[in-house]
């Protein structure tokens, strides 16, 4: 079946079984490969990618229910991979091996723009995403330090 | 003294002409239409089959990994455990001696050829009313295109003399109603075909009919207002299949209901806990025609007075801002289930079930919500392929009281109205669910 999906401002044809989940039609179909398959079974968080502004995981988000909505993934959260988040990323030196960490960008993002100034424990609530390296602390450091630039 | 042994000696011979025609009574052959008939010429094997997967004999006359047919599937009772026969051709351990009118006897008046009576586990009740037609293309099929299996059933443990059988028929006096289908000449012809599929073969009311004390069904047909109106069963709560809105198929189409009984999923529900057996042994091989009438048949019982279930936006709410301080339900809700079910509650697609007015959501019983979070979903298969999207368990990873919050948050999220769930229901069906637990469910009746 032909779905039209809009992912980071531009409508996208796709040709897929209507459960295919999301992350495949992104990955195999779109050739958007900056979101990641981890699980499978959304529990990791590697695929996250925002519908309608909120994050999902979209390994279990099937393309039938993505008609219609806003998709941003990884690539689209800014066009020249500057966004602040990106930013801070790099100079904190965040990831490790960057598996997972197109989809905590996401997560991250997705939470800032819900709380602008998150505690510790917004932090532990929404962003319960894994990674293996154990960058956790250097994640959380960057949450806090992108909060206070965005303020700014 | 001697007249009062004489009252005494009458007294006695009277108890036992009594006792005498009582076990005469419950142990004799009833008759059937199929007495002094012999079987036709073989027939296809698609005419029994279809007979056979729409009264989803399968489902308990083969364990999980036995050969189809040859029993031994475990079923508790008050009294003790008795096991599913093998229904198999072979002659010895199977029904290969079966006359068409023994086969007959067991399948719709529940009595074996030596007279026994089998326990109602058996839902002849429901197979009463079943068409002659369908009861000599089930023998055809039986006799003539199942492998016979030579292998014996466990014995049942329950102590004599309770195991006596002929007290059965007591039960069927009180409950069993003798007679086939008889088509309501009032309705048209689709609405008596689903009248039939849904009360004789599906026998649908095993699980979703509440029962008695005597574990009898308390309704067989539309006629009652308990007839499928929702049931608890085996530690799952089995919906109202009557017009209500909320705990009910009141918001399903009927093209919605051929859907969820064809392809397993709709926009308002996936094929989860007991359904998933009857789902794929049985509904998605019936043709499009039969789920048709059922659905035409279902829609047509009326509703009971209760509220109707509408969305409440205002759960999103709670999610955008700030949480470390909502309650612990919402919180694990975030974690754990916002990822598939969205903050919104809303179905996805029709593969990731809503929460937003889900049936099990509005029950009285959360034995369904806590059921699923503890064990998660089962493989449903349609058209020999698995499911895609499945709820994962949560028995290792969630505790007693954070299944309980969660089950207690998402009962009264975006207008749902099931009550509250406690850490003792949640303890109990955590308990006997597990294969290890000396108090596990054992399937009761279907």
């Amino acid at each position: 079946m032909a779905f039209t999906l809009n992912i980071n401002g531009t409508d996208m044809e796709v040709e897929a079984a209507p459960e295919t989940p999301l992350l495949w039609a992104l990955r195999d179909h779109l050739g958007l490969t900056g979101t990641k398959f981890g699980c499978g079974i959304a529990q990791c968080g590697a695929c996250t990618v925002h519908v309608d502004g909120v994050a999902m995981r979209s390994c279990q988000f099937p393309v039938e229910a993505a008609v219609g909505s806003q998709i941003t993934t990884v690539e689209g959260l800014d066009q020249d991979g500057q966004h602040v988040l990106q930013k801070v990323w790099t100079e904190m030196n965040v990831p490790q091996c960057g598996y997972c960490q197109s989809g905590m960008l996401m997560a991250v993002a997705s939470l800032l723009n819900d709380i602008p100034e998150p505690t510790d424990a917004d932090i532990d609530l929404y962003v319960d995403n894994i990674c293996r390296c154990g960058t956790y602390p250097r994640v959380r450091a960057a949450i806090h330090k992108a909060a206070e630039l965005m303020k700014a | 003294m001697k007249r009062r042994g004489r009252v005494l000696g009458h007294l006695l011979l009277l108890a036992l002409v009594v006792a005498g025609f009582a076990y005469w009574y419950g142990t004799r052959l009833p008759s059937s239409s199929f007495d002094g008939k012999v079987a036709g010429e073989p027939k296809p094997v698609e005419v029994g089959e279809y007979a056979a997967r729409v009264s989803d004999c399968v489902a308990c006359h083969t364990t999980e990994h036995g050969k189809p047919f040859a029993g031994g599937l475990e079923m508790g009772t008050p009294l003790g455990s008795i096991y599913a026969t093998n229904i198999t051709p072979d002659r010895e351990h199977g029904i290969g001696n079966y006359s068409l009118a023994d086969f007959d006897r067991a399948v719709r008046r529940g009595v074996a050829p030596d007279g026994r009576r089998l326990y109602p586990a058996m839902p002849y009740p429901s197979y009463a009313k079943l068409s002659d037609e369908d009861i000599a293309a089930m023998y055809d099929y039986f006799m003539n295109h199942v492998e016979p299996v030579a292998e014996a059933i466990p014995a049942s443990n329950i102590p004599w003399p309770l195991s006596a059988r002929w007290p059965i028929e007591y039960w069927n006096l009180l409950f069993y109603r003798e007679g086939t289908y008889q088509p309501d000449p009032t309705k048209d012809a689709k609405w008596n075909r689903g009248a039939y599929l849904v009360q004789a073969g599906g026998h649908c009311g095993s699980c979703h009919t509440p029962r008695g004390t005597a574990m009898q069904e308390l309704g067989l047909d539309e006629t009652d207002p308990a007839f499928l109106s929702g049931a608890l069963l085996d530690g799952w709560y089995a919906p109202a299949l009557r017009g209500e809105s909320g705990n009910g198929i009141g918001r399903w189409t009927e093209d919605e209901i051929v859907s969820f009984l064809k392809t397993g999923r709709n926009k308002h529900a996936v094929v989860f806990g007991s359904m998933m057996e009857a789902f794929n042994n049985s509904t998605t091989f019936m043709t499009d025609d039969d789920l048709s009438a059922m659905a035409h048949y279902m829609k047509s019982l009326p509703r009971d007075p209760e509220p109707v279930w509408e969305y409440d936006d205002s759960t999103q709410a709670i999610f955008a801002g700030g949480m470390s301080a909502a309650e612990p339900g919402a919180q694990l809700y975030l974690q754990k289930c916002s990822h598939c079910h969205g903050r919104d509650g809303k179905a996805r697609g029709s593969f990731v079930p809503p929460l937003a007015g889900s049936s099990s959501l509005l029950a009285d019983t959360p034995a369904s919500v806590i059921n699923i979070i503890v064990n998660g979903a089962g493989r449903v298969v349609a058209n020999g392929v698995p499911d895609s999207y499945r709820m994962p368990p949560y028995r290792v990873t969630l505790k007693d009281q954070d299944i309980a919050d969660l089950a207690t948050f998402v009962r009264k999220s975006w207008g749902n109205t099931g009550g509250a769930v406690t850490v003792e229901e949640v303890r109990d069906l955590r308990d006997r669910t597990n294969p290890f637990s000396d108090r596990v469910i054992l399937l009761q009746m279907r």
